[in-house]
């Protein structure tokens, strides 16, 4: 590899590139962004965690597979998602290693493109095509009643809506490590499969808020003007609301799905965004290089894309790591108050909310445990983002 | 088309560039509802022309309107009135052919080595993104082109996968003249080529504009406040001062017979290298007064030594000096002194 | 120079920096005094340690990562490299003063010219707070502001750039210190502000019979103000001399081809002369004398790619680092490059001839 390298020691440094070395300079950010790696497996890997069914047993001599056979559409498009976001990096990898510098750009572009194309063909065809499943079979009693034999069960084999009455509000101990819930489901299941919730949540909703922010900033920081003066009023007005009030207004007006709680979270806090890539914006319209790409004729598109928007993007992206970590504790807040998902579907703040049961025990683990998690996510993603922004910034200095 | 810089063409030689009267206000706006309350004028009525194959330098100190001339004439700045007539068409009225035209043909290198280039884009993309956009090149057609282009302005061809951080100031410009270069203009307008740089590239960049000119035919408009250096580089040299031009001439009979009391003070100002000229200055006092407020009459009469009542009173307007021999006005000397 | 006529001496100064890329030597062995009420200027390009050496002085260069790893800078006979900090702090504004190229970014923005005036003074001198006004009021009168009365309470943006310089003067000569450096004065300026300015400066050394360290990159500036002038280049001083013998006889290469390379009023060559190449970076400097890449003489000279030259006297008040500077070599040195190299590129020279 190191020969490769020097073959291309005529090739410059990216800026993404001198931003990762930055990064990796720091230890704690190496840790946050491990920590954050791992919950990302177990999130994917839920099912394959923290199950009822086991992955084989045998049935009348034939050997089933209950668990693969009980994957739900979800699983399969995050799984989908999963695999081409790791085909990504791999061939952003490769594209660092063997790629011109020059080709890289459009080469990325062109790559992102056709995994979206395929992320979003691959789920629909999997929401055509895969059946909706519920396996009933409770493969524990056929176990226990000897009708079945050489089971292999996940780590946590419990069911995230399995219910069990007989052992409800059990603190941690043998059977059920992190203790049981008001209706006896295992707390450290819901736990891995509350994961998805907080993440998804976190992601699509720091995605709707960067989208539409970062659309308007530019369009406001670009034309300037009257578009500006009237575009700015309407995100003043947007900013005087009170976010947390505002989501729980429309949330309660709205049915309680996980879906409307994204969306909402997304559309209450693109202004952040749109004012920072705003101001960068209005600092890039005089920049030479700017004025030197309008005075070439080059197309608007080029210059927005090309020349602004990666020179604009930087506290974009730190905020959307500080967003991320907004969002996952919004939506666990809101589970806490009630407004949230509601159950059978894991969530971190529902769980919270249990805490203090109606028999007027304080039932501690299922505070400790729910609140423990959403605090380290939390602060990873936070110090994610604090590591990143430490890493542009002297680069952004340095640079001239 | 290879011109000899020396020598001034004859007389009937149309021009590459006629400016005529250019006006560039910038409006003041103040309170909530943003009304204007008065106008900074920023290019106050300029007037000159550019020959083909020439370098026409455009001098003063700043805030005297010659960068907002140059990004006027290039339309990145919206003029206020006056007429810019590029080849056979005016620029500030032009239609979307025409604008296209002016893309091409008309480019602009810019002052600041640092800011003038996407620090995002390889020294390949920079240069080569224009020629893809208009000539339609790419691949390695496109690739040779520039690699041909930066050999052309001392850069070695793997300065194409580089990005600009890892060049120097002299570099960077380097870069800078190849990209103004890449769609093989007529007219190149450099705004303060060298005045970021370090003296020593200094004179690499001046040869290099001066033999690339030489080497493609190319007609300069040259701005800079460093009056020895348009001298050097401009065959005529116009000076300016709070949006006007208070003299033009050619660059020898500035240097020898300059009339403007401004171009003296200019001229008495700037630091010779020899240690004959030691010692206090009667350095001209006062500064550039506000553009929003400038003094009535000549703008300069507040810092003259010659200044007089009507100087206060009536704008002098630019006049040939006739200095004997019969020449073509685009040689004359022009003088906007009433004293003079 | 006499002892009594010197007011500062630099000697053998280094300044290293270590960053992440290595250990940068920002200046190396540079030495130089500083008469009583003389300019001395600092003249070279970007990046040759002239302000890093000027920042030594008043002990401003921030600690990691730069390192002040040799050499003494004795002020009216203390050793102010051994000086304890608030020992530093009293001569600081006090007895030593420095100006800044960008005024704007100097003065403090959120605060009146008057009040930034008036907290130097009341630093360094016991004034009540009506005397310390009445001498900010003055000082600007004394730089040359108009109207002081009135301006004394203006915010620095409310002013041109060439009244900013004005008034960071002002604050820097307000305790009459006896060495005032000024780090590219005038860069900034409109070339007819910068001459006003110099002159203010002319005028403040002769009332205060001040020492001014001028650092600067213009020749031109150097050759019309200073009386003695070190060029450095890539950490190094490589010439000294007052400043008619520099101008009328340079003796370093890089020195005569900074003075050539110059563009000049009534310049009538077609091309300029250069000094080809660029300045090294500090992390890769070249082996031997670090001129050599770019000398006309030392590009290919052996002893200039592996032997550095360090400064040395060849006359009174001439110092020079270049082998083939007239009177640099000894007989030694010739001796014995004769006898590793072969014939000795150059004719035993007598004087060098004019730039």
């Amino acid at each position: 590899m190191r020969k490769k390298q020097q073959q291309h020691k005529d090739w410059g440094v990216s800026y993404g590139e001198l931003i990762w070395r930055e990064f990796r300079k720091n230890k704690l950010s190496i840790i946050s962004l491990a920590f954050v790696i791992f919950l990302f497996i177990v999130a994917v890997l839920a099912p394959f965690l923290a199950n009822s069914k086991p992955y084989f047993i045998r049935i009348d001599g034939r050997l089933h597979f209950p668990l693969f056979a009980d994957l739900k559409r979800n699983d399969y498009c995050i799984f989908l998602a999963a695999a081409l976001a790791i085909v990504q990096l791999l061939l952003i990898r490769r594209n660092r290693r063997s790629i011109d510098p020059s080709i890289r750009g459009a080469l990325l572009w062109r790559q992102l493109s056709v995994s979206t194309v395929i992320l979003i063909t691959g789920c629909i065809l999997i929401y055509i095509f895969v059946p909706r499943r519920l396996d009933a079979t409770d493969y524990k009693a056929k176990l226990a009643a000897g009708r079945a034999a050489n089971a292999l069960f996940p780590p946590i084999p419990y069911g995230f809506g399995q219910t069990n009455l007989k052992v409800r509000e059990q603190p941690p101990g043998p059977g059920h490590p992190l203790g049981t819930d008001d209706v006896g489901s295992d707390v450290l299941c819901r736990l891995i499969h509350g994961s998805r919730i907080s993440l998804s949540v976190g992601f699509v909703a720091v995605g709707i808020s960067t989208l539409i922010g970062v659309f308007f900033g530019a369009m406001l920081g670009y034309f300037g003007g009257k578009v500006d003066f009237i575009g700015m009023r309407f995100v003043e007005i947007m900013m005087a609301v009170p976010a947390f009030f505002l989501i729980i207004t429309i949330v309660a007006f709205f049915p309680r799905s996980l879906f409307n709680i994204m969306i909402i979270i997304g559309i209450t806090s693109w202004t952040r965004d749109a004012r920072f890539i705003r101001a960068e914006f209005f600092k890039l319209r005089k920049q030479d290089f700017v004025q030197a790409a309008l005075s070439l004729g080059l197309p608007l598109r080029s210059i927005l894309f090309r020349h602004m928007l990666p020179n604009g993007i930087a506290p974009v992206l730190v905020n959307a790591t500080f967003g991320i970590a907004g969002a996952i504790f919004i939506e666990a807040a809101l589970s806490f108050l009630g407004f949230g998902v509601a159950p059978p579907t894991p969530s971190w703040g529902q769980m919270l909310s249990l805490g203090v049961s109606t028999s007027g025990r304080f039932l501690w683990w299922l505070t400790l445990f729910p609140g423990l998690a959403i605090f380290l996510t939390v602060m990873a993603y936070n110090l994610v983002g604090e590591a990143l922004r430490d890493a542009i910034d002297p680069r952004l200095r340095k640079a001239p | 088309m290879k011109q000899d810089t020396e020598n001034i063409q004859t007389p009937d030689q149309a021009p590459l560039l006629k400016v005529d009267d250019l006006r560039t206000y910038f409006p003041v706006k103040k309170g909530l509802l943003r009304h204007t309350v008065g106008y900074i004028r920023a290019v106050d009525g300029v007037s000159f022309e550019v020959r083909p194959g020439h370098t026409v330098g455009l001098v003063g100190e700043s805030g005297c309107g010659k960068t907002t001339v140059a990004r006027t004439i290039i339309r990145l700045i919206p003029a206020t009135d006056g007429t810019v007539i590029f080849e056979d068409f005016n620029v500030l009225k032009a239609k979307t052919a025409q604008r296209r035209r002016l893309r091409r043909d008309v480019s602009l290198i810019f002052q600041d080595p640092y800011g003038s280039l996407n620090p995002r884009m390889t020294v390949g993309n920079i240069v080569g993104e224009p020629v893809k956009v208009h000539r339609k090149l790419s691949g390695p057609s496109l690739r040779q082109y520039v690699a041909q282009l930066l050999a052309k302005v001392g850069l070695s061809a793997d300065s194409i996968n580089r990005y600009p951080h890892e060049f120097s100031g002299g570099q960077r410009q380097r870069i800078g003249v190849a990209r103004a270069l890449a769609l093989q203009p007529k007219l190149v307008i450099c705004d303060e080529p060298v005045s970021a740089l370090d003296v020593s590239i200094q004179s690499q960049i001046l040869n290099l504009l001066k033999n690339l000119q030489a080497e493609f035919g190319l007609t300069y408009l040259f701005i800079a406040h460093d009056l020895a250096v348009v001298e050097f580089a401009c065959d005529i040299v116009a000076v300016m001062y709070m949006g006007r031009i208070v003299e033009r001439a050619t660059a020898e009979q500035l240097y020898q017979n300059p009339l403007h009391p401004y171009t003296r003070a200019l001229m008495a100002a700037i630091p010779k290298v020899n240690t004959a000229g030691r010692g206090r200055k009667t350095a001209t006092g006062g500064e550039v007064p506000s553009a929003l407020t400038p003094p009535k009459g000549c703008p300069f009469h507040p810092r003259c030594p010659l200044a007089e009542q009507i100087c206060t009173n009536k704008r002098p307007p630019l006049e040939k000096k006739n200095s004997g021999q019969q020449k073509d006005d685009y040689e004359s000397h022009f003088v906007a002194c009433w004293k003079c | 120079m006499s002892r009594d006529n010197l007011l500062l001496s630099v000697n053998d100064l280094s300044v290293t920096f270590l960053t992440e890329d290595g250990a940068v030597k920002a200046v190396q062995n540079v030495g130089f005094d500083v008469g009583k009420g003389k300019t001395f200027a600092l003249v070279g390009e970007s990046g040759c340690g002239k302000s890093v050496t000027a920042l030594s002085i008043m002990r401003l260069i921030p600690s990691p990562p730069g390192k002040i790893v040799g050499g003494t800078i004795n002020f009216r006979g203390h050793n102010l490299l051994k000086l304890a900090e608030k020992q530093m702090q009293r001569i600081r504004g006090n007895r030593i003063a420095m100006i800044f190229q960008e005024p704007m970014t100097s003065l403090n923005p959120v605060y009146t010219v008057g009040d930034q005036i008036v907290e130097a003074i009341r630093l360094h001198r016991k004034r009540t707070t009506e005397q310390a006004w009445a001498d900010a009021v003055e000082m600007l009168r004394k730089v040359g502001i108009s109207d002081p009365q009135h301006r004394v309470v203006e915010y620095p943006h409310q002013m041109s750039g060439g009244m900013r310089q004005r008034v960071m003067i002002a604050m820097a000569v307000s305790c009459a210190p006896s060495l005032l450096i000024a780090d590219e004065p005038t860069t900034a300026l409109d070339v007819t502000i910068q001459a006003q300015i110099l002159d203010l400066l002319d005028d403040l050394q002769q009332q205060n019979a001040m020492s001014i360290l001028l650092i600067t990159h213009s020749l031109g500036v150097v050759a019309e103000r200073a009386d003695t002038v070190a060029v450095m280049y890539a950490s190094r001083i490589v010439e000294t001399a007052d400043a008619e013998p520099i101008f009328k006889q340079p003796l370093h290469p890089y020195t005569q081809g900074l003075l050539k390379s110059v563009p000049q009023l009534g310049y009538r060559g077609k091309h300029l002369p250069t000094i080809a190449g660029t300045v090294p970076e500090p992390l890769h400097f070249p082996p031997g004398c670090k001129f050599h890449p770019r000398c006309p003489i030392g590009a290919d000279d052996p002893r200039c790619r592996t032997a550095e030259p360090l400064l040395r006297q060849v006359l009174p008040g001439r110092l020079v680092a270049c082998w083939y500077a007239p009177g640099y070599e000894t007989e030694q040195e010739r001796k014995e490059y004769e006898a590793r190299y072969g014939k000795h590129p150059n004719p035993r020279p007598s004087s060098t001839a004019q730039s």
